[in-house]
């Protein structure tokens, strides 16, 4: 940089810090580089150039052509420069890029693994960012405001919900008779319910009940989410009076829970031995009556259901249903975090901007990658989506592990392990629940 | 007698040969089965992974990835790495070889077995001493980053030591009366004789530097220093295993390429280095 460029950024910086808003524009003549680190693929092919937010499709469709949109419209002269990093190992890499100083602007994170990074002071709060940038913070869905607050402060600007809905394949209720006098499938209202409709649905259609994949190290993902749905029903906590650094594997709530898995399994009423694509590729086939995955599914299971040579017909998302007493589902976000060391006034200013378009076209994520939004003022239009008035409830009820249990990421997967080692292996339930508690210890007693 | 013994001799041969054509199917089986999903459109792989060999048929999955405008220089950046990593292992492993197998010096032993104890040392036990040393040197998205750690191959040592200790004495004596220097016996009458096992070990360190994952994905974080396995890898959607199936094959594939290339020009010397011969 010449000492010119270098004397102007500095006064840049200066006259910034005296004022805030001239940085903004400034900004306005001087070229910007901020860096946005994220998962969801990189599509060059198919949308490369493309600017064209409002009808892309899936995550990495809609993420690119934003950011393509933005680098090519914002008058500030921003240039958003995106670090695309595989979802595995995304936390893994992100972690090594701050110890080596390489921290970029802007990070998506889920809230679910925010909790170690504000911990460590790596995610500090930015609600005073969001409102600056004019984002109206009380427009977040409530399950998302929940999710990016800790120490009541906002410390993340949400960018979604997922969830765990079933998906249903309605021919197949029909099938079995369990459709109410409109037609609509019936579901379980409790556990005893559920093994007697799954009963009857193996008699009537020869079809197990459920469809889960639970053969790969992802597939974990499956039994946990769930478990954390079925838990968070019966008002339960893994964490007896928030004692965050034990969990309570033996309490009878989380009984109930792998007791419901181990009588699917030694009955027949759901899939074993089924990866991902399997589990996918099974229920567009017609081989199972509830599909449980993602919320993100919905847009492909629907196109999957009109094909004219689909097993999938009359295809439906639903709300996991109440099993239990209460009104929950596990939920979780995907968000936009400035981490310690990333920024500088001039990039902050720009992540600003840059946050706030993100914030102003959430539906189209929303509607393009499979998610619901996280503003209020969103709901009405993300209504009238094909099957996502069946789902909306999720934005109210759904539930998130609390943020003060620390490595989510490896304690989230031993929970669904012990589930699919109890399907796929035949582990007895007492000896699935004694292995989770001893590998919860190991985890969570760890500095 | 002998057409007796030279006819059971041709029945086992056969039988042998039928077994390992037979296994050799069975491992070709998957191989055959990512190259075939490869060219299938991924919404099918979708519904169904069988009909590996029926249509539709699509170049769209290795046209997808080549239409990446960055994936030509994560290959230059694998490229460089893997043979920075070759040649800089084979001639610290070469001198490192020869100093233990035919000088002495205090300590030799002692320091041979802790050269050795690096055998048993699993790399996930030292990442993050290791990722610290190089952020403080500030090494990191670097190509010395990406090569130097890989450097100190405790395997290379033990071989070409061994390899050393296999060279008669008796060719370096002669030398040695035609008063050629050290040096000089090491460059001009030793080193050639290693040529075998610099092969193995060579081709042995390329192919394991261009499958490198771990340390690429924690020390090349800027993605123009990407490793072709972590670019590729980043290309994948969140959902690649159930809505990218024939994308994810075709990414094999296009990784594995370039090692197959040269497998075909390096055939012998593979199948030694894997069978643990080195002449």
């Amino acid at each position: 940089m010449s000492l010119t460029r270098r004397l102007a950024t500095a006064a840049l910086f200066s006259v910034g810090l005296m004022g805030g808003g001239p940085i903004d524009k400034a900004l306005a003549q001087a070229k910007t580089e901020i860096t946005f680190a994220r998962f969801f693929g990189a599509c060059e092919a198919d949308y490369g150039t493309s600017q064209d937010y409002k009808t892309a499709r899936g995550e990495c469709g809609v993420m690119t052509t934003l950011v393509n949109h933005f680098n090519a419209t914002n008058t500030q002269n921003i240039v958003v420069k995106p670090q695309v990093i595989e979802w595995g190992p995304y936390y893994q890499q992100l972690t090594a890029r701050i110890a080596a100083r390489d921290i970029p602007t802007i990070a998506v994170m889920h809230t679910s693994q925010i909790g170690d990074f504000v911990r460590a002071r790596i995610v500090e709060p930015i609600e005073d960012d969001l409102k600056a940038a004019g984002i109206d913070i009380n427009d977040m869905t409530p399950h998302a405001r929940r999710g990016v607050t800790l120490n009541n402060q906002i410390h993340a600007l949400p960018w979604d919900t997922h969830s765990w809905p079933w998906h249903i394949n309605g021919a197949l209720f029909k099938q079995a008779g369990l459709v109410d006098a409109a037609g609509n499938p019936v579901l379980p209202k409790n556990v005893e319910e559920l093994m007697a409709h799954a009963k009857i649905m193996r008699e009537k259609t020869g079809k197990p009940y459920f469809i889960m994949a639970s053969v790969a190290p992802a597939d974990a993902g499956n039994g946990t989410r769930s478990f954390w749905t079925m838990l968070a029903q019966q008002d339960a906590s893994l964490f007896p009076n928030n004692s965050w650094d034990k969990a309570n594997f033996s309490q009878p709530e989380v009984r109930n829970i792998y007791a419901v898995f181990e009588q699917l399994a030694k009955d027949g009423h759901i899939t074993k031995g089924l990866d991902g694509a399997g589990g996918l590729g099974g229920f567009i086939a017609g081989n199972g009556a509830v599909y449980l995955t993602g919320t993100w599914r919905i847009d492909d299971l629907i196109a999957a259901s009109a094909r004219p040579d689909t097993g999938l017909k009359d295809y439906q998302a639903r709300i996991f249903p109440n099993l239990f007493k209460t009104d929950a589902v596990w939920a979780d976000n995907h968000s936009w975090v400035m981490l310690r060391g990333g920024t500088n006034p001039q990039t902050r200013a720009a992540a600003r901007v840059f946050l706030k378009y993100l914030w102003d076209n959430n539906f189209d994520w929303a509607r393009g990658g499979g998610h619901l939004p996280i503003r209020q003022s969103m709901m009405a239009d993300y209504a009238k989506l094909p099957q996502r008035t069946n789902v909306m409830k999720i934005t109210e009820i759904g539930r998130s592990l609390p943020h003060d249990v620390r490595r989510q990421f490896g304690f989230q997967s031993l929970i669904g392990e012990e589930i699919n080692n109890m399907i796929n292996g035949g582990k007895p339930i007492d000896q699935a629940l004694k292995d989770a508690q001893d590998r919860a210890d190991q985890l969570l007693s760890r500095r | 007698m002998s057409l007796g013994n030279t006819t059971r001799l041709d029945l086992a041969d056969k039988v042998i040969l039928g077994l390992v054509t037979a296994l050799a199917l069975l491992w070709l089986a998957p191989i055959i089965w990512v190259i075939g999903l490869s060219f299938k459109p991924n919404e099918v792989l979708m519904r169904d992974t069988r009909g590996v060999f029926s249509a539709p048929f699509t170049l769209k999955n290795y046209t997808d990835i080549i239409a990446s405008s960055q994936v030509f220089s994560w290959m230059l950046n694998s490229v460089i790495v893997a043979t920075g990593q070759t040649v800089l292992t084979l001639m610290l492993s070469t001198l490192a070889g020869y100093g233990f197998a035919r000088t002495d010096f205090p300590g030799k032993r002692i320091l041979f077995a802790v050269v050795l104890v690096g055998l048993a040392v699993p790399e996930q036990a030292i990442i993050v001493p290791l990722h610290t040393m190089f952020a403080a040197a500030d090494l990191h998205n670097t190509y010395a980053g990406l090569i130097a750690p890989r450097l100190a191959f405790p395997f290379g040592v033990f071989l070409m030591t061994q390899y050393f200790r296999g060279v008669p004495r008796e060719i370096e004596e002669a030398a040695m009366l035609d008063n050629a220097s050290r040096f000089k016996i090491f460059v001009k009458v030793i080193l050639p004789l290693t040529i075998p096992a610099q092969a193995t070990l060579g081709i042995y360190t390329f192919l394991h530097a261009w499958n490198e994952y771990f340390w690429p994905l924690v020390s090349a974080t800027k993605p123009e220093m990407y490793t072709l396995t972590i670019g590729l890898a980043a290309m994948q959607t969140n959902f690649a295993q159930t809505e990218g199936i024939g994308f994810l094959m075709a990414q094999a594939v296009f990784a594995g390429l370039p090692v197959f290339i040269l497998y075909l020009f390096f055939q012998r010397h593979i199948i030694n280095a894997v069978s643990g011969r080195v002449g």
